[in-house]
């Protein structure tokens, strides 16, 4: 493909016509087993401007990335670039219609030279077919010239620095001739300095006239980079303004959607007095640092924090799944010591995992095993389990949280993943305890089986379990909560009942300290 | 819309069936080979000819049955060929030094219980890949019976009873025989209706899940070992009784055919599924290959040859169904 080395000493940028809109995405709709992840998203990128895509987790940027980059097809809707009808079947595709997507993994060779992954894709070849180690050598540096990146192409890719090579990433975009140019959350690996230094580049690129799509959640970059931004919100389209007409407001708005305190009814009373669990100045070693809260029998204590706050490192600390460095954790009165999960669920405190399929599901086997897992030894006498008692205690699950399955002996992969977790919820039930800890517990879960996943959570403090929730969804958090507890940075930055919390409150609470510590958001 | 399962119609298949139609395939195997078999040699399904393949099976499954136990918990043990021999040699020794049938029993028990729990420490504690880790316990074994001895410990009491272990009868059927169906039938009762054997399933299936489950996994993969150890202290006196001595060149190679019989049984190497009976049913097709391949006067080194063309067929019809089915 590159045997032409002409492209890098010209200086040419890629061939525009000045109006056309650079990328065109009409009605685009993608659904997985279980899941509606895209639904009617328009999306317009303009030659030379940088789009902003924001959203939620959840909200569907990913998956419309990943159509651009043809890891997924588009079920529905169609796709014009430069004017043209073009369908996108694989990543080679994709970068054929010169579309070149960044992804947050970088994905270079580290045992390469820059130079080599630059030219991963075609290396220049001479007459005897042989690779042009010179041609590969010259036309790296001075494509990096041209765009004033100081990178010694021999340098092995691995030596570098991340943010070097997202920009050795960068430069292949520019090798291979793309006109579109996504970046998946750039900035999540970034020193404020690299920040500086990738808008730079980012404002380069558009000056040769490549559309610029930017994924990501930090408000004040998009304020910075962006022309335009569009917001999705689970996997619809919401809104596509001009930067200059949206507030730091406007956008959150946008971004949580509005009243949804109210789609999630609260059926439970009050919470108890009783502290059912309690942790004192909980430390890890890589993430934590003095965590201290309680949480009540028939309370829920909702806790938020953006990615990387600690909230999984946290759930899998205080259940006994990861090793501690200081601190206390009591369950009913009773210390978590030693630190381990037998002793943990012995005293009454489990995990419901972020992650069902590694951490909670054992997709081979079937579903009422998975169920009665943790507490099979009650269906034992003498070793030998009762097969009997087990499955009726099962179907009683079954019927009481109307978990569709065709069977009781279905392979538990089988069902879909809002079923899925109502069968690991029932393996907490079964065991019967005292706090159960919920980690993005509607993750990978479809509208309709959320509001069922969000009335068991309700149920179970209501039967008079502490809830301690991790979530990074704003719905979940104040629809559930009884009290919110804000994470950042692996602290605690604020702890209010849900009757004072507001959403502004919460995300300046998770957003405020991390510009504190590493000036990421202006105020 | 929120309710979708991912498979149509063959959700209704459940688990016992899958696995039970792989081993209807294997049974039809085993009886077509015998079949074949006894069709150009008639000698094949004569009492004596039987009886030794019997024979030949016991040691195989009663190795095999632990085995079975470790692999469906996602690990496995390469040592087991190795320790056979240091096994035989170490009972042999003791046996000689004390003229004590109890004894010598006891010690290679003890000595092969312990080599299944070094293994297990390695592999838990250590945290090494089975793979790798019963691979360093396999070469350390294989070193080692050189250091305890070079050349064959004889039998210098020729105590009856001992003798018996290997080569005597109880009623009509070899006592080997009889060790090995009262293993199989206690390490398949253990799998199929025991917490414990349900907890291996988990462990092989997702160990993390059943950590966080608050099951202790690491011990129960230890013990794991601990019993496949335990069987191959038996399996290595009864060799060494059919033998009349302590042979330390003897088991090379034993623990791929062990390992050969449990895959060929469908038991998964990545752990969760598997049964004892598929085991069993996997020992008998690659003895009665060997057996035939004797009796039709082939050339032996095929001994070694058909049964690795099999297992290839076999992971890969297994593919082909679980490729249909999933």
């Amino acid at each position: 493909m590159h045997d032409d080395p002409t492209l890098f000493s010209d200086g040419a940028a890629p061939a525009i016509d000045i109006g056309v809109p650079a990328l065109e995405l009409r009605g685009i709709g993608k659904r997985f087993p279980g899941v509606l992840a895209l639904e009617n998203v328009d999306l317009t990128l303009e030659p030379g401007k940088v789009h902003a895509l924001m959203g939620e987790n959840g909200a569907g940027k990913s998956t419309l990335i990943k159509i651009l980059a043809g890891v997924y097809q588009r079920d529905a809707g169609t796709m014009r670039i430069h004017g043209r009808d073009v369908a996108i079947r694989s990543p080679r595709d994709s970068l054929r219609q010169g579309i070149k997507v960044v992804f947050q993994e970088i994905a270079l060779i580290n045992e390469f030279s820059v130079a080599e992954n630059i030219f991963l894709e075609g290396h220049p070849t001479d007459r005897l077919g042989s690779i042009d180690w010179r041609k590969i050598r010259t036309g790296c540096a001075e494509l990096f010239e041209r765009i004033g990146f100081a990178i010694d192409p021999m340098a092995r890719t691995g030596s570098l620095p991340v943010s070097q090579q997202q920009m050795v990433e960068i430069a292949r975009a520019l090798a291979h001739q793309a006109s579109i140019v996504v970046m998946d959350e750039p900035t999540s690996s970034l020193t404020p300095k690299e920040v500086k230094l990738l808008f730079t580049i980012i404002r380069r690129l558009t000056a040769l006239g490549i559309a610029v799509l930017y994924v990501s959640h930090k408000l004040d970059e998009v304020f910075e980079i962006a022309d335009t931004v569009t917001v999705l919100r689970d996997g619809r389209h919401i809104s596509t303004r001009p930067i200059g007409s949206h507030t730091d407001d406007s956008l959150i708005q946008d971004m949580i959607g509005r009243r949804i305190v109210d789609l999630f009814p609260r059926q439970r009373g009050a919470a108890g007095s009783r502290v059912a669990l309690s942790v004192r100045g909980l430390s890890t070693t890589h993430k934590l640092s003095d965590i201290s809260f309680e949480a009540r029998a028939g309370e829920v204590v909702g806790f938020f924090g953006l990615m990387g706050a600690g909230r999984t490192e946290l759930a899998k600390a205080i259940v006994g799944y990861d090793p501690i460095s200081a601190g206390a954790i009591t369950v009913d009165g009773r210390t978590l010591a030693p630190h381990n999960t037998a002793v943990g669920v012995g005293l009454g405190i489990g995990l419901l995992s972020e992650d069902r399929k590694v951490e909670g599901l054992m997709g081979e086997l079937p579903m009422y095993q998975n169920a009665s897992l943790a507490s099979l030894g009650r269906f034992a006498r003498h070793g030998f389990v009762d097969a009997g008692r087990e499955r009726q205690a099962v179907q009683g699950f079954v019927d009481r949280f109307r978990i569709k399955t065709p069977s009781l002996t279905q392979k538990v992969k089988n069902l879909s993943g809002g079923n899925q977790q109502k069968v690991l919820i029932a393996r907490w039930l079964m065991r019967g305890l005292k706090v159960i800890v919920v980690d993005e517990p509607t993750r990978g879960i479809d509208v309709g089986a959320k509001s069922e996943i969000f009335s068991l959570i309700d149920e179970l403090a209501g039967a008079g379990l502490a809830v301690v929730m991790m979530t990074s969804e704003m719905p979940e958090l104040l629809g559930l909560s009884d009290r919110i507890v804000v994470l950042a940075e692996g602290r605690i930055t604020a702890t209010m009942s849900r009757q004072d919390a507001t959403q502004e409150m919460i995300l300046n609470a998770a957003i405020g300290a991390k510009g504190r510590t590493s000036h990421e958001f202006r105020h | 819309m929120t309710e979708i399962l991912r498979t149509g119609a063959s959700g209704r298949t459940s688990f016992a069936s899958l696995t039970g139609s792989g081993q209807l395939v294997l049974g039809v195997l085993l009886v077509a080979l015998c079949l074949g078999i006894s069709a150009a040699a008639p000698q094949f399904y004569s009492e004596a000819n039987i009886i030794a393949i019997l024979r030949q099976c016991a040691l195989v499954l009663i190795v095999a049955s632990g085995m079975t136990m470790l692999i469906i918990a996602a690990e496995v043990d390469l040592s087991v060929g190795a320790s056979l021999a240091f096994v035989g040699c170490v009972g042999m020794a003791v046996l000689n030094a004390t003229d004590s049938l109890a004894l010598g029993l006891v010690s290679a028990l003890a000595f092969a219980g312990a080599v299944g729990l070094v293994n297990g420490i390695v592999v838990t504690l250590l945290r090494v890949n089975s793979l790798i880790g019963t691979i360093g316990t396999m070469m350390m074994l294989q070193g080692g019976v050189y250091l305890f001895t070079r050349e064959a410990v004889q039998n210098h009491h020729q105590l009856a009873s001992f003798t018996a272990l290997g080569a005597g009868y109880w009623g009509p059927l070899p006592i080997p025989v009889i060790f090995a169906v009262a293993i199989f039938a206690l390490c398949a009762v253990t799998l199929r209706f025991t917490t414990i054997g349900r907890y291996l399933y988990a462990v092989g299936a997702n160990e993390r899940a059943v950590r966080l489950s608050g099951i202790r996994s690491a011990r129960l993969k230890l013990a794991a070992f601990v019993v496949t150890g335990l069987c191959v202290g038996v399996a290595g006196l009864i060799l060494a009784s059919l033998m009349n001595a302590g042979q330390p060149t003897a088991g090379r190679g034993f623990e791929l055919t062990v390992i050969a019989a449990v895959i060929l049984g469908g038991t998964s190497l990545t752990g969760g599924s598997g049964s004892l009976f598929g085991t069993l049913l996997g020992v008998l097709v690659l003895k009665v290959i060997d057996n035939g391949i004797i009796i039709l006067g082939w050339n032996q080194d095929l001994q070694m040859v058909v049964p690795g063309i099999i297992i290839i067929l076999a992971s890969y019809f297994d593919l082909l169904r679980s490729r249909h089915h999933a």
